[in-house]
């Protein structure tokens, strides 16, 4: 498809085409408690802008929670709602459904008012996925972002299963006997969203920052396009990855280049790639993991391997970065 | 302000046999730091049968980078363990101190670490004949004029030096610890004493190096008097409270003020919470040789930058948490470069007084940056990279008029 198609498939939802069209006014404001550069803090910002004001957003227990309820202050400027740490996805059936029967009994004048729940990779990918399993499977329009900074940011960086294998957190220190304390690799919560629920239309992964605009565009995609949706964000964690807060950008685009994070859109089934790493020439995965304190305790080998687990995925998978099934092409031959 | 050899003595009458100590520190970066420096307060006073014990202050979990915090010591010479935790234990927050240690000098200039807490004096908690200890390289008079006026007499003692900053896995040890333990040993015997601290060191650390890192600072702490009213008038105001029953039904938070317009201060922001006080620098604009790309304003995570009329970006200080994103993204050669916030006296709009004068203003800001760049490294603590730049870029004369 080329950009015009793009751009047409997508016409009511009014992307964005260059960063100078980019809205200017803030639903999400300054004065908020996140740490300095957070990402996360962008990724609010975003998602808000793209959708414009008339919007509702839940928001599950996480650091973008927390941070953004400084003892009875706020930066949002719209309706905003807590709700519980795996109460995502149900707290955005509930609102979407709420509204859909206020407008249906008059209560309300009938317009188009977007919900987004925001969860993160703990509240999104691990404990509230059945939720959010759940809202994709029904027929509400409604978007779930699960903000994933790779870890249990907010109580001090626990592990969660979006945890990159290897990484240092308070539940996997490295140790003089034991090098390596998560054994696990990060879970494919996008990829698996997009398999299992024939009502979604819309899956993304994103980076706030890097390509520009790209995520912005997909929000303002996944609202378009109707019914359940679901956006997975990767956000460099200045706490938690430990790196200097200025290189947050840096990180985000680090983690597209090298691979380890794929870049795509599910669309209606189909997949596309919004950047393609396995065509452009990967950056080896050293370059990023090296920038980060919580790799700080990584050996050759230990490069080795997460290089080589990284290369599997893009040049083995049957679709690549994306579905660890292999061999049903052979199979079929 | 008068140079001392030994400190003021404390001549408030305490009804508690207490000494109280406080360490004030960037949230994350220094976290690892404030806490061994309580923990070895702590151990040292036992080991001269004092008792003692140590904790971080409540509200500031779950700490964020850059934003400060606070860890407090308590010493007695005759309380059981139980009374002096009956006493000092379990609160939020201390209102006063024998001692307030500030590790990050450009926290002089106040704190925020939450809602609703308005911008404070770092000199607050100050007993009269008490001690304000600075980690600094700048000399006395150029602190005081951040800190506000007390009706009475304290010290400011100055362990040279710079801001120790560490992440959260990779700690950087410089002796910064246990320099700090030096200089408490010179300032108040009563809570840990020099040969008592040399001890600890000796046994714990098993490095000759630490004790004479100790010893250094024990010896090259500065000391020196502020008099009653030197320094300024608070320019914060504190904020009132709301009582309970002024709130909403259910857990209720007011929204931010939905407005915008352009220029500077035209967003609505968070009233109640700025973030100023993060920074320990700030984003400098050569506004005259701005391109207007956008990339400062669409990368800032606090929103910050005010899209002005002419196309270019102000910066509210206030806000800025002086991450540094900006100065990362920007395309053009010194365009935004982060400089050291002690430097600077107030928040106004800088795009104001460009436009005022844009010629003195960039001789200003130019004069403010000097010639030194430093470079953070990619994970904090494990060093920066200097430059230098022989002379700044010329100025543009176009966009200046």
């Amino acid at each position: 498809m080329t950009t015009e198609e793009k751009m047409e498939e997508f016409k009511g939802a009014n992307l964005y085409s260059n960063v100078h069209k980019i809205d200017l006014p803030e639903f999400y404001t300054s004065g908020h408690r996140t740490c300095q550069g957070c990402e996360s803090a962008l990724v609010m910002r975003d998602f808000i802008k793209a959708a414009g004001p008339r919007t509702v957003v839940t928001g599950a227990t996480g650091c973008m929670y927390v941070a953004n309820t400084s003892y009875m202050t706020t930066p949002w400027v719209v309706p905003w709602m807590h709700t519980q740490l795996g109460g995502g996805g149900s707290s955005a059936v509930g609102m979407a459904a709420g509204l859909r029967a206020l407008m249906r009994k008059g209560k309300i004048p009938k317009e188009n008012i977007n919900v987004i729940n925001f969860s993160g990779d703990l509240g999104g990918g691990d404990m509230g996925i059945g939720g959010v399993s759940m809202a994709l499977q029904t027929d509400y329009n409604l978007l779930v972002i699960m903000y994933d900074n790779e870890s249990a940011a907010n109580t001090d960086i626990q592990a969660t299963n979006m945890t990159p294998w290897g990484a240092q957190t308070t539940f996997s220190p490295t140790g003089t006997k034991e090098r390596i304390m998560h054994k696990r690799w990060k879970k494919n919560v996008a990829a698996m969203l997009a398999v299992g629920h024939p009502n979604c239309k819309y899956v993304a992964t994103a980076c706030a920052t890097f390509p520009p605009m790209d995520y912005m565009n997909k929000v303002k995609k996944a609202l378009s396009i109707g019914g359940p949706t679901f956006i997975h964000t990767l956000d460099p964690c200045p706490k938690g990855w430990d790196y200097h807060p200025r290189y947050s950008g840096d990180l985000g685009q680090l983690a597209v280049k090298t691979g380890v994070f794929p870049l795509y859109e599910i669309v209606r089934g189909e997949v596309r790639y919004t950047y393609d790493a396995a065509a452009k020439k990967r950056v080896p995965v050293r370059e990023y993991l090296e920038k980060q304190g919580r790799f700080s305790h990584f050996k050759e080998e230990d490069y080795d391997f997460f290089q080589q687990r990284v290369d599997e995925m893009w040049e083995e998978w049957e679709v690549p970065g994306i579905a660890p099934i292999r061999g049903a092409l052979k199979l079929r031959k | 302000m008068t140079t001392v050899e030994a400190p003021l003595k404390n001549v408030d009458v305490d009804e508690e046999p207490i000494k109280r100590f406080e360490v004030n520190y960037r949230g994350i970066f220094q976290k690892t730091l404030a806490y061994r420096i309580t923990k070895d307060l702590v151990y040292i006073a036992h080991s001269d049968g004092k008792t003692a014990f140590s904790n971080g202050r409540y509200s500031d979990d779950p700490q964020r980078n850059g934003v400060p915090c606070a860890n407090f010591a308590f010493f007695s010479d005759g309380l059981s363990e139980e009374e002096l935790e009956a006493i000092a234990s379990a609160k939020m927050d201390i209102d006063r101190a024998d001692i307030v240690a500030v590790l990050d000098d450009t926290m002089v200039k106040g704190l925020e670490p939450w809602g609703h807490y308005g911008i404070r004096p770092i000199n607050e908690k100050v007993v009269p004949g008490g001690t304000l200890l600075v980690i600094s390289r700048r000399p006395p008079e150029d602190l005081v004029q951040f800190l506000e006026k007390k009706p009475f007499t304290y010290n400011l003692a100055i362990l040279p030096g710079e801001a120790s900053f560490a992440g959260l896995w990779y700690y950087r040890d410089d002796n910064t610890d246990v320099r700090v333990l030096g200089a408490v040993a010179r300032i108040s015997p009563e809570i840990i004493s020099l040969d008592k601290a040399i001890a600890y060191v000796r046994k714990t650390y098993k490095n000759d190096e630490k004790v004479k890192a100790l010893e250094d600072a024990y010896n090259s702490t500065k000391l020196s008097v502020v008099s009653a009213n030197d320094g300024i008038v608070w320019p914060h105001r504190k904020p009132v409270l709301p009582a309970w029953n002024e709130f909403d039904e259910g857990i209720v938070v007011k929204a931010a003020p939905r407005e915008f317009k352009m220029g500077p201060r035209g967003l609505g922001r968070n009233l109640d919470y700025k973030r100023g006080t993060s920074k320990t620098q700030r984003p400098v604009v050569r506004f005259d040789i701005c391109t207007k790309c956008t990339l400062c304003w669409y990368e800032c995570p606090d929103e910050c930058f005010d899209p002005t009329p002419d196309g270019l970006y102000d910066v509210n200080y206030e806000y800025c948490t002086g991450c540094g994103r900006c100065a990362e993204v920007c395309p053009v050669n010194e365009c935004i470069v982060m400089v050291d916030e002690l430097n600077f006296k107030n928040d106004d709009s800088p795009w104001e007084s460009f436009k005022k004068d844009p010629q003195s203003y960039t001789k200003m800001i130019e004069e403010k940056k000097g010639k030194g760049r430093m470079m953070p490294s990619h994970v904090t603590g494990k060093g920066e990279s200097m430059s230098e730049v022989s002379k700044p870029v010329p100025f543009k004369v176009e966009r200046g008029n």
